[in-house]
Order: C-alpha cells, then structure tokens, then sequence
C-alpha cells in the first residue's frame, strides 16, 4: 500500500514539493530563530564570568555592557581615574580593572587595560583566562592577542603590529610605534577570542602626539626611554569592570556608585542589564514567534486542502480499490500516510535545514559579537516540537480521511 | 453454485424502490443482465459486489451468505471471490499496466497464493486477451480504450475469483471490438471454478451469452 501512496504522491509531484517546501522553512524557521535566541542568550551570559559591576558614565546600562564587554557599539562619554580611584576605596569593592577602548587593530577591538585583567576576568562560569603561548604584557610595547585574532590574521609569539586609531580600518595608524605579541590566549568562546590587549601605559603613549584623531607630534623624535611610567598613567578611562568582596553587598555597591558626588557614573549589574536587554528582546520575538506558528499552520491547511482538493479528481482510483477489495479504513489510511509521509519529509528536511542555518548564523554571530554557539542536531524539546506539528498534520488530515471513509462507506461504486 | 440471489429488493433515499429479478449462476455460465437505465442494474451489481448494504432479500456468493457478514467481511468476499470491470476509467493513471493488473492481488492472500508468480500470469493472461507483452509497460494514458478494458479484465481475472462482474465493459467499444473483446473474456475463464455477469444495455451482445435476464422497466 505504501508503494501505491508513493506512486499517488509521484503522480501530483508539484503541489506536493511546494507543500513541502512550506512546511520545511516554517518549521526550520521557528527552529532556527530559538535556537540561535537561546544560544545568545547562553553566548552572551557566560562571557561575563567574574565581572560583579560595570562601571561607566551615567546612561544605558545595556548600552554600558554592550559596548564594554561585547565590543558592540561605541563609548559615549569616559570617566575619569580619579573617580575610579574614589570608588575603589569604597570597602564593597574588592578589585578593579580599568579599561579604556577606541583603537582597533584589521578590525579588531584594542583594549587596553592591565595585566590584572587576565587574572580577574572568567568565562563559562568560572574558569580562568589562560595562554596558549607567551605571558601577559609587561612592557610598554607588549601585546596580548585574543585566539582568534592570532589565528586569523596568523600571528605569533614575537609577531609585531601597528595599532588603528578609532574602530574603523580606515582610523588613521599609530605607525610610530610598534607591538610585539608577548602572549597568545586559549580560545574561550567569548568576545575576549576577538580582542587585542595592550597596557593602560602603552595606549597613552601612542596617544601622546595625538588631538582629536589627528597626529600632531610623532614618537619618532620623541626618546621613550626619558617618559615616567607614571606620567602615562591616563586621566580619562573608558569603563572599569569591578569586583566586590561579597555577592550580597551587590544592589548596595552598586546604588553607592550611582549616588557618587563628584562625577555622573553608574555601577552596572551585567547580568541585569543583559535581562532588560532580553526582555525588550522578548516582546518582539513573542509577536514573531506567533506570526512563525501562524506559517507553519497555513503550510497544514495548504497540505490538507491539496489532499482535499485531489479527492474528486481520484474518486476514480478510490473505486477502483474498493472493487479489488479495499476497506474504508484502507482508503482513508492511504490518506493519512501520504500526510504523515509529507509531514516527515518536511520534518527530516527542517532538522537539516537548520543545521545548516544555524550553521550560518552561528559564523556570523561569532564574527558580530564574539559569541560562540554550541551547534547539535537536534535537542529533546526541538524533536517534541517537531512531533507536535506532525501530530497537528495528522489531526488535520483526519479530516479529508473521514471524508473518505465515510463516502466509500454509503456509496456504491461511483464513476 | 456461485451466486444466488432471492427476492433482492433496493430502496433508494429518494423514495424509488426497485424489485430484482432471482438469479442463480453456477460455475461456467456467461449470464447477461438487460435493462434499459433507470432498471437499477447498477445497484444490483452494487450489491453483488458488496459495497452497497443488502436491505432486503438475500445474496449468496459460494458459501457467503451476505446477510451475515460485515461490511468488513464483505469486503475480503469481494477481495477473494469477485473481480470487477467497469465500465470506463478503470485503470489507475499513475500505475503501469502491468501493477494496474497486479492490483487485483493487492488485498487478497487467497488470490496472491493461487497465483504463485504474478507476473507469468498476467503476461498469459495478456496474450490470451490479445494484449503484447510491452503494452504492460505503458501508462494508462498511452493504451486505447480496448487495451485498457483488457487490463482491467487481467486485473479482475487474476487468482481466480469465482465471479466476474462487469458494468457495460464495452460501451466505448465499436461493435467488432465488442464481440472480440467479450468472446477474449468469456475465452479466459476457467468454466470449472468462474462464471460471468455481464450487465448492458447493448442487445446487440445477446448472442454471446449462455443466458439473459432482463431487469424490470420501473416505468
């Protein structure tokens, strides 16, 4: 009976591809955008390990998180050490990183910050930044690259590089003054794989000559060796990222700096700036996940109005296997598995499809954000998910089969 | 006997009631029945078959008092005992000639282990129709009308069901095809085991048959 269904779905091959075909993108596309939400939401949680506040200048503070942490978008405004300073000796404060964001490297973010950074900073969860080659920086000329970064632009240990001003490729370059690569990172799966390191003090001095994005006065002439490290330390830092000496004190750490006199800072709690993020998130994704069950419910109703609609025209064929003996419930079984059969085709093909989608989108998010997804076949909730719209096809192909049956039942052979 | 049928009496939703004649086939006989349209042959054959309810009277077919039986039992009958030739449109379109003739196997074990291999059957049972071989190869869109009654007739004959019925088999045929058509079938049962009923209003067939039965004019 199954070689006959076949032979039926061959023989209207074109309206069945085309309600397949539905079936498959509405399907892969619910899929598609969970997953990839799900792993954002996973990607950009676990790339804030060890980090308690964010503190920055008074505004967003998803916008804060955004462009500190995930290198997307750009400071608006800096802070001053000194406040950093003042707050540091506030007694919820355990640690401090200063770091100060603008250069780029062939489009890579420059952070430049201090060493205390690879120690302080976690990802997935709580484990530790480590090197892969070399050490952190230590001298004035020293820089830490991301994974990544080494391994797409091919550099090693002892590799030199001119640093970009502003974020753009086409920022003027610092050429006065070359890195060299004192140490390579282990691959995190964090924005950090796509990140260069440079100290506070280095960043200044290539910043020595400059005004308002223009170099005015090289280091070529300018003997380096004479500069006090101290006189490099900057007056103005991007963000600092703090550590506090208990969890608890963390809605109370974090009012203080708001509450701090002197400039217009703000303590960010990441996990809660990136919760407001999500839920803003939410409510479009909610519209669109009801649009994206409204697709794939029109795709079920095409396929049962194709099987409906073929009915008449195969009155003849239902005939003829009711004289050579097919029962009702042969003729609407018949029915039911070309819609279970479409319906599995479409399933098979949607878990590829997102395979292959999520593939895409996993690439362009890792270029975007530095996040890294997981990527699997197919998860319990998906394959129940998917059961679900099978079952709703099946439900819905109740219908031209009990048409079917009941015809075949009342009448005799009809031409 | 093969079929027996007494005082077999439809009723329509419509009100129209139809009384038929009794008829009783044994093993080699080629009985036709005439009536003009209207006389209710269709749904004598209907009820032959099987898949028109039997409200009153009786059928038999071989020991199969149809009274008795399910629908679902009349079903495997009809699967076992009967093979049916309609009038048009008999072939499924997008099967060959050859798996519109194995069909006829499809639902029943009975046919399927008389046969043994279906496909020197069906290529014996082509040839004694005058079918080619090859032509069992083709869809049915390719084959006349009168090769494709012949399939329908191999399909309908396969694994030796005790009763062919057929509705006007060739009302599309031109009165020379007719006459080979209906002496190729009559040639091709085994008068030990089958019997045909024929129904048409074709008198020009009369002459072919062992016996005629006319169906009342309702009017």
């Amino acid at each position: 009976m199954i070689r006959i269904v076949a032979a039926a779905i061959r023989s209207r091959v074109v309206p069945t591809i085309l309600v397949i075909i539905a079936l498959t993108t509405s399907m892969a596309l619910l899929l598609t955008v969970d997953r990839i939400q799900q792993a954002t939401k996973k990607g950009f949680n676990q790339s804030l390990g060890g980090v308690d506040l964010v503190l920055g200048p008074r505004g967003s503070g998803i916008e804060l998180v955004l462009y500190t942490v995930f290198h997307l978008g750009k400071p608006t405004n800096n802070i001053t050490t000194e406040t950093l300073k003042d707050i540091e000796r506030n007694p919820f404060i355990e640690w401090a990183i200063p770091i100060a964001l603008g250069d780029s490297h062939r489009g890579f973010r420059v952070i430049s910050t201090t060493s205390e950074y690879f120690d302080r900073i976690q990802f997935d969860g709580d484990q530790s930044l480590s090197f892969i080659q070399g050490r952190a920086f230590q001298e004035l000329n020293e820089v830490v690259l991301g994974s990544a970064v080494a391994s797409e632009l091919g550099y090693r240990r002892g590799s030199s590089i001119f640093v970009t001003h502003g974020s753009e490729s086409l920022g003027r370059t610092h050429d006065d003054f070359a890195f060299q690569v004192s140490g390579i990172l282990n691959p995190t799966g964090t924005p950090t794989d796509r990140a260069i390191f440079v100290s506070l003090e280095g960043y200044e001095l290539i910043h020595l000559g400059w005004k308002s994005g223009s170099k005015i006065v090289s280091l070529d002439n300018v003997d380096i060796s004479q500069i006090p490290r101290e006189r490099l330390y900057p007056e103005t830092i991007t963000a600092a990222y703090l550590g506090l000496s208990s969890k608890l004190n963390l809605f109370r750490a974090s009012r203080s700096i708001n509450e701090y006199p002197e400039e217009a800072v703000s303590g960010v709690i990441p996990g809660v700036a990136l919760a407001e993020l999500w839920s803003m998130v939410g409510s479009v994704d909610f519209v669109f996940r009801i649009f994206n069950w409204l697709i794939i419910g029109v795709s079920l109703i095409g396929m049962v109005t194709m099987t409906l609609s073929g009915l008449d025209s195969r009155t003849r064929e239902l005939t003829i296997l009711r004289a050579v003996g097919a029962t009702p419930v042969h003729l609407a079984s018949m029915v039911l598995i070309e819609t279970i059969l479409i319906s599995v085709i479409s399933v098979l093909m949607a878990i590829g499809l997102v395979r292959l989608s999520t593939g895409i989108a996993a690439d362009l998010l890792t270029r975007w954000a530095g996040v890294r997804i997981e990527l699997t076949w197919i998860s319990l909730a998906e394959f129940s998910v998917l059961m679900i719209i099978i079952l709703a096809g099946l439900m819905a192909s109740l219908l031209p089969a009990t048409l079917v049956y009941r015809r075949s039942l009342a009448q005799g052979f009809s031409h | 006997m093969i079929l027996e049928t007494s005082a077999l009496t439809y009723a329509y939703r419509t009100g129209k009631q139809l009384r038929f004649p009794d008829l009783q086939v044994s093993a080699g006989e080629k009985v036709l029945l005439v009536g003009v349209s209207g006389s209710g042959k269709s749904s004598l054959l209907n009820l032959i078959a099987g898949v028109l309810p039997l409200q009153m009277g009786s059928i038999s077919l071989k020991n199969f008092q149809y009274g008795q039986l399910s629908p679902r039992a009349l079903d495997s009958v009809r699967a076992n005992h009967i093979g049916v030739i309609f009038q048009s449109f008999n072939l499924i379109p997008y099967l060959s000639g050859f798996e519109n003739a194995h069909i006829g196997l499809k639902f029943s074990h009975r046919r399927r282990a008389l046969v043994g291999r279906p496909r020197e059957v069906i290529e014996n049972l082509a040839t004694q129709l005058g079918l080619t071989i090859d032509l069992l190869n083709q869809k049915p869109t390719e084959l006349s009308i009168g090769q494709q009654q012949r399939i329908a007739a191999i399909r309908a004959l396969i694994g030796q069901p005790e009763l062919i019925i057929a509705d006007e088999p060739t009302s599309a045929l031109d009165p020379e095809a007719t006459t080979l058509f209906m002496n190729q079938l009559n040639d091709s049962i085994n008068p030990q085991t089958q019997a045909v009923v024929v129904v048409s209003h074709n008198p020009s067939i009369i002459p072919l048959f062992d016996r005629v039965i006319t169906l009342d004019d309702p009017q």
